[in-house]
């Protein structure tokens, strides 16, 4: 298993009306092909630096995840099918230890250790936050 | 005369702050390493060394293709 990063550009005449499915297939077809999701980041909305396909804007969606080097191509080869991703692109990642301390990050099941901080989930950022620093506390 | 104007910085910008990677989403500080047009700096120019110029060379193509820099502007 190998740390990889995944940046997806989605078509905004999806993103706009169901991004939850559009993500979920994503995430599906990472999981179908073995991998874990490690974390998962909505960029929003940018405009692009060029048209792309004839879009000129697009949603940027992006995943770290682990999966296995034989599943990458797979992975690609069935992201290429999808209609709703514009373009991506996967690279491997090197800073290993700082994800793995990331933990999940989806905003359902954001109640893990986060130490990235995302807009939708400030709150609960800082309640984790405030939990890690009164045990180490207590552990001092 | 031009040739003390280049040599007065003895490192490059990243060896000096001591990062070993450049991360193709920080678009913001790969900019400054690019022309209004949007092409890449000389080695020259932007004073890299060569380790860090071919990052740099990867990861301004990588934006690129994410459509984050552009090709032309």
């Amino acid at each position: 298993m190998r740390l990889y990063e995944g940046l997806f550009l989605i078509d905004n005449a999806y993103a706009n009306t169901e991004l939850d499915t559009v993500v979920k297939h994503i995430h599906d077809i990472l999981q179908k092909n073995g991998a874990e999701i490690l974390k998962s980041e909505n960029w929003g909305e940018k405009k692009l630096a060029y048209k792309v396909n004839g879009h000129k804007r697009g949603t940027y969606f992006l995943i770290h995840f682990n999966a296995k080097s034989m599943a990458v191509a797979a992975i690609r080869r069935d992201l290429q099918l999808s209609d709703s991703i514009i373009r991506f692109l996967i690279v491997k990642d090197s800073k290993i230890e700082d994800v793995s301390q990331i933990g999940i990050t989806e905003p359902e099941a954001a109640k893990d250790i986060n130490r990235i901080p995302e807009p939708a989930t400030e709150e609960l950022l800082e309640e984790a936050d405030m939990a890690i620093n009164t045990s180490n506390d207590v552990q001092l | 005369m031009s040739k003390k104007r280049f040599s007065k910085t003895s490192k490059c910008r990243f060896c000096r702050q001591g990062i070993d990677e450049v991360d193709y989403k920080d678009t913001h500080n790969l900019q400054k390493l690019t022309t209004n047009q949007g092409k890449l700096f000389s080695r020259k120019r932007s004073g890299n060394c060569a380790y860090h110029q071919h990052i740099v060379k990867a990861s301004i193509k990588r934006a690129r293709f994410m459509a984050l820099l552009p090709y032309v502007a």
